[in-house]
């Protein structure tokens, strides 16, 4: 099995994201991180780690494009998360309003998520580059995009609000919001779909099928979530998530683009801003 | 050389784990945001406060009284329907919804006058409320479901709207909206037949759901400033929520906080140093067995 061409990328993402689950999860059962890390840089600080380690040693060169997409899914999102209050520390009062502070945020995770392409284009061997799949848009792509985005909008308004918290619209709140909150609801679509269907899911590709690819980013794109909302129980979230994850893959894999899951991931994502209510603890 | 590691790894880990164990500080809950304090099994359709008088009506027509904040009712003689006027009074203000839906206005003792730029809120519209601790603020629900607020300067928006519950079932009635006509808090409250309890803190700009510990229908909110307790008339029961703040991650400083981040430093960097040493063996060639 190990002379398989597929194993290093898929130890790696085995290993890989049972070392990112224990930095996770392990803080919860004797403290209580939130308090302490609530941008989950300890995530970060693992990914980080096994990506140098994995450059300073060749005997690991074939885990680099794997390690590549995880750090850019983890250390974007702490970023992402602690923006808002790295421009409060360094602009005080002149900082700007918490809606541009998220847009900010999102351009930054943008700018994060596109260096790290720039490294597994430029560091990665020409066998094992990603396909990214960002070249071509197409009339295909296009009529995908724009018709999963409405069956995104009829499933939601299907499904049991309470299952989804979407229960009511807030126009005031949308007003002032929505002018800083789709743009950057947009950017977080694309930079999480350049992590997860192009940096990974276009690594494990060259060593696999795409069915298996697809399976196995779609897996880390669930457990992921996990550290998205720490406010509340967010398990049941994740088979939702992977299944969320699989049709996204899909998507990909038979236009040729990720532009279709871009557009609707940005959708899903503008679409919980308008219509879902948060809870006392977080989504 | 491995085992050596592997060793120290785990001591590491024991130590981790250990310092962070004895270093933990266990808070002490917050009050649970909704308590049924009576009459469960009970539909109830209504419900007034003031002070340690609770009244409530029930839907088979009981009216029932507490005098002692809700631990015991006993049935009101002749059992008179308990109302809600819809009109309400925050400091100086006085506002009110006609019952053709215009929602009028006083200040001190002035007399009552249409507030400009104010909605028709449609026949038979009577839920509204204005919080004491932001002046010029109220919230109202008109017939059709909109709930408008008013800011502190005088403009009126649409603040929410309610959307269907299901694919076949429509939107939940808002049954009531209350806020405390003293000045304890800026929340204000929005009770439905199938979203519970929502609650407002900037005057109805922005909602939450709030619904922890209360069923999906709740049927009248009454909030009484002098215990700063709100209840919740259900077809379950009578609920309470005291004034608290929202529940949040607990700040740590100084040695906890050093602890703390030395404890989750480590379980990262033992996680990582794992992953390495698994990885390494992993990307080993096989051995070849005769």
């Amino acid at each position: 099995m190990r002379s398989a061409v597929w194993w290093p990328c898929a130890a790696t993402l085995v290993l890989g994201t049972a070392a990112l689950g224990a930095a996770l999860l392990v803080p919860y059962t004797f403290s209580d991180p939130n308090g302490v890390d609530p941008y989950v840089a300890r995530i970060s600080g693992v990914a980080v780690l096994l990506l140098v380690v994995a450059y300073a040693r060749a005997d690991l060169a074939s885990t680099r494009p794997v390690l590549l997409a995880l750090t850019a899914v983890t250390a974007s999102f702490t970023l992402l998360a602690a923006t808002p209050q790295i421009l409060v520390d360094l602009f005080g009062d002149r900082a700007p309003s918490g809606d541009a502070q998220v847009f900010w945020a999102s351009l930054a995770q943008l700018v994060a998520t596109l260096a790290l392409m720039w490294l597994a284009w430029r560091r990665t061997p020409p066998t094992l580059v990603p396909k990214l799949r960002i070249e071509k848009l197409g009339w295909l792509a296009a009529a995908v995009a724009v018709g999963a985005s409405a069956l995104l909008v009829l499933v939601m308004l299907a499904l049991p609000a309470s299952l989804l918290g979407r229960l009511a619209l807030q126009p005031v709140a949308l007003t002032r919001d929505l002018p800083w909150l789709w743009p950057a609801n947009a950017l977080q679509g694309l930079s999480q779909e350049l992590q997860f269907r192009g940096l990974l899911m276009g690594a494990l590709e060259r060593v696999m099928s795409k069915g298996w690819a697809n399976v196995a980013q779609a897996c880390f794109f669930g457990f992921s979530h996990l550290a998205v909302n720490y406010q509340g129980p967010v398990a049941p979230f994740v088979p939702v998530t992977i299944a969320v994850g699989l049709v996204l893959g899909w998507m990909v894999q038979r236009t040729g683009s990720l532009w279709p899951a871009v557009i609707v991931h940005a959708v899903a994502d503008i679409l919980i801003t308008i219509g879902v209510v948060s809870g006392l603890y977080g989504f | 050389m491995g085992s050596e590691l592997a060793r120290r790894l785990a001591a590491a880990a024991v130590c981790a784990v250990a310092v962070c164990t004895l270093t933990t500080r266990v808070d002490a809950e917050a009050a649970a945001w909704w308590t049924r304090v009576a009459l469960a099994g009970s539909d109830l359709s209504q419900v007034r406060a003031d002070g340690a008088t609770v009244i409530v009506r029930t839907r088979g027509g009981s009216t029932l009284m507490s005098t002692d904040s809700a631990r015991s009712f006993s049935p009101v003689q002749g059992n008179p329907q308990v109302t809600v006027p819809p009109q309400t009074r925050s400091g100086d203000d006085t506002w009110i919804v006609t019952s053709a839906g215009s929602v009028l206005h006083a200040h001190g003792s002035a007399s009552l006058a249409p507030d400009p730029d104010s909605p028709d809120l449609g026949p038979g519209a009577h839920l509204l409320a204005a919080p004491a601790s932001l002046p010029g603020v109220v919230v109202a629900v008109a017939t059709d479901g909109t709930v408008w607020r008013r800011d502190m300067a005088g403009g009126w928006g649409r603040a929410l709207l309610l959307l269907p519950a299901g694919l076949t079932s429509g939107v939940p009635r808002i049954t009531a909206v209350a806020a405390f006509t003293q000045p304890v808090t800026n929340t204000v409250y929005l009770s439905t037949d199938g979203y519970s309890v929502l609650l407002s803190t900037d005057g109805g700009d922005d909602w939450i759901h709030a619904n922890p510990g209360l069923p999906d229908s709740v049927a009248a909110l009454a909030a009484d400033s002098a215990s700063r307790v709100l209840y919740a008339a259900t077809p379950d029961g009578l609920y309470m929520h005291g004034l608290q703040a929202f529940p949040a991650p607990p700040a740590y400083h100084d040695a906890a906080l050093a602890l703390r981040w030395l404890g989750t430093a480590l379980v990262a960097l033992l996680a990582a140093a794992s992953a390495v040493v698994a990885l390494s063996r992993a990307m080993m060639p096989r051995r070849r067995t005769r």
